[in-house]
């Protein structure tokens, strides 16, 4: 099958969109494809507010998520090969986790802005919370999902162990963890627009371009930023992929 | 965009009748007043001391006495939401800041009318402890927060800072929610604010600042809360908005006459402590008239901003102010 078959489903939703736009069929007021793009135009050239242009948002956001990703992922998979391990760590731990894990991240905003005020820190703070627990998880179940005859075979074989770790564990719990780090990007990434509700100083990013544009009652240029934060996501995604595959090439 | 609009006219005005039909049958049912009660769609926004009118009609009966059911459909977090329930044809009657419902009506996002005041002034800059000075040229070189671009508080700021002959570009004006002002004020994250009441009080009462320049001052009697009336409604039902309108009235006289008793029902609206609602509502004025100059000063304003995009910020406001409804007819 040729790959041009990958952009049939966001083409036909695009034409059916327009289509429906242009015989009136959809509820009032929903912008067209045609008035989005010239909302990505717009974002582009004059900016919302007025002089604040799409680069600008589009780099405050990376620059936040990329750092409460980073944290989440410098912590959490530690801990999971930790807690992956020690089945005592295991049950003291769990209930805590699983008791936290389900609280939205936006729930967390007013002490977000306690602890860290406004700004980097407090956005990185709730994407920290989106991306921690699926790599925390994902990493756990890495651990527990190698083969525990391996990890005999290593101990009657006489290695000690921290090689078990590094050599069997880690590498057993790979694929599962990076399948965490994947799905922690996305949902860290979902997290932006309640990140950026903590308050933005240098008034960029997209997630705080969402509430611009709801106060101005401009949804062409709403639908043009959600645009733009769905391919920026699936551009994140493709880049961990590629980088998985490069990571696991000796599977 | 024309067969759209008539198809949600034909919606609306298709429920509206539905509606009194049902209400009718239900008065009839029941074999009681022979006014018929009407049902009204309203919306208003949360903890909000600007609309205390609405809550003291309603709990003392003045709706209820004028034969009007109504039905609390939103209670909003933000201006914006509840006028995109007014554009999705949800509400029929709403009290909302003039801010949103200019942006909505002048981008044609919502077709509304004013046909009363909720208030006039009420927000204040506040500055936080440590900071010297006493008017707003203090504010250069530091963070301002504002409630979002284009609004209300964001353009009093300005004529404020025109006034004092202060750059705006002198300082960092960002945009924070109200509820969050108060603690960043608190941690040092900005050096002063500007928002509605209670936020400004509420500030001053956990000691983290103080008032440097009511709104009042800035400009006098400037137009604040409405009650806004989608207009097919308007249309179709001018009773029924007249009706409203006069237990609105009615509840403005009220708190006017009766301020202590209406601080406690504030207290109670907005889960806010008696002392602070009792001073925050002290720098409100409760004034039901419309000031069409001022609100189209307001207009042309967001239309230079191009937040909305009007020929003429006149017309367009002596076509967006209804003030028919109001005894007197207004000023």
């Amino acid at each position: 099958m040729s790959r041009w078959w990958k952009l049939a489903s966001p083409v036909a939703v695009i034409v059916l969109w327009q289509v429906l736009s242009s015989t009136g069929a959809l509820p009032q007021h929903t912008p067209s494809p045609a008035k989005v793009v010239a909302g990505l135009w717009e974002l582009t050239t004059k900016g919302l507010p007025p002089g604040y242009r799409l680069p600008g948002h589009l780099f405050a956001s990376l620059e936040r998520v990329l750092l409460g990703f980073a944290i989440a992922a410098l912590v959490a998979l530690p801990l999971g090969l930790l807690v992956g391990y020690s089945k005592r760590l295991d049950v003291i731990v769990d209930p805590l986790v699983e008791a936290l894990r389900p609280v939205p991240p936006l729930a967390w905003l007013p002490l977000a802005v306690l602890w860290f005020g406004i700004g980097l820190f407090a956005s990185a703070f709730l994407i920290f919370l989106g991306c921690f627990f699926p790599i925390l998880l994902s990493t756990i179940s890495g651990v527990k999902s190698v083969d525990v005859t391996l990890v005999d075979a290593a101990r009657t074989l006489g290695a000690k162990p921290r090689s078990i770790v590094r050599r069997v564990m880690l590498p057993g719990a790979l694929p599962s963890a990076v399948t965490g780090l994947r799905i922690g990007m996305g949902i860290g990434w979902m997290t932006l627009v309640a990140a950026e509700m903590t308050g933005v100083k240098s008034g960029y990013g997209l997630g705080y371009l969402v509430m611009t544009t709801r106060d101005l009652a401009r949804y062409d240029l709403l639908l043009a930023d959600i645009v733009v934060i769905g391919l920026v996501g699936f551009l994140l995604d493709r880049i961990i992929k590629v980088a998985e595959r490069r990571l696991l090439k000796w599977r | 965009m024309m067969r759209a609009t008539i198809r949600s006219r034909a919606r609306v005005a298709a429920t509206a009748v539905l509606l009194v039909l049902i209400a009718g049958v239900s008065i009839v049912g029941c074999g009681s007043s022979p006014k018929t009660t009407k049902v009204v769609r309203v919306g208003h926004l949360q903890n909000d001391m600007h609309q205390l009118a609405y809550y003291v009609a309603r709990e003392n009966g003045y709706f209820k006495d004028e034969g009007l059911d109504v039905r609390e459909t939103g209670t909003f977090n933000a201006g914006p939401e509840e006028m995109s329930a007014f554009s999705a044809g949800q509400l029929d009657i709403g009290y909302v800041g003039a801010a949103p419902a200019l942006t909505f009506s002048g981008q044609q996002m919502a077709d509304v009318k004013a046909v009363a005041g909720v208030n006039r002034v009420g927000s204040a800059i506040v500055i936080r402890n440590g900071l010297e000075g006493d008017d707003v040229t203090s504010l250069k070189g530091h963070t301002v927060a504002v409630p979002g671009y284009s609004t209300m508080q964001d353009f009093l700021l300005r004529i404020a800072l025109g006034k004092a002959r202060v750059d705006a570009h002198d300082l960092t004006i960002m945009t924070l929610k109200p509820p969050e002002m108060a603690q960043a004020l608190a941690s040092a994250q900005i050096d002063a604010f500007i928002a509605w009441e209670p936020y400004p009080t509420m500030a001053v009462q956990q000691g983290v600042g103080r008032v440097l320049e009511e709104s009042s001052k800035i400009w006098p009697h400037h137009p604040c809360c409405l009650v806004v009336v989608d207009s097919t409604f308007l249309a179709k039902d001018r009773d029924t908005v007249q009706r409203f309108v006069r237990a609105h009235e009615k509840a403005t006289q009220f708190i006017k006459d009766n301020p202590d008793e209406a601080a406690d029902m504030a207290a109670r609206f907005t889960g806010q402590d008696p002392n602070v609602a009792k001073k925050a509502m002290a720098t409100i004025e409760y004034d039901t008239s419309l000031d069409q100059k001022a609100i189209q000063r307001y207009a042309a304003y967001l239309n230079e901003m191009g937040v909305i995009k009007v020929s003429d910020p006149a017309s367009f406001t002596a076509d967006f102010v209804e003030p028919g409804m109001l005894q007197g007819g207004g000023r």
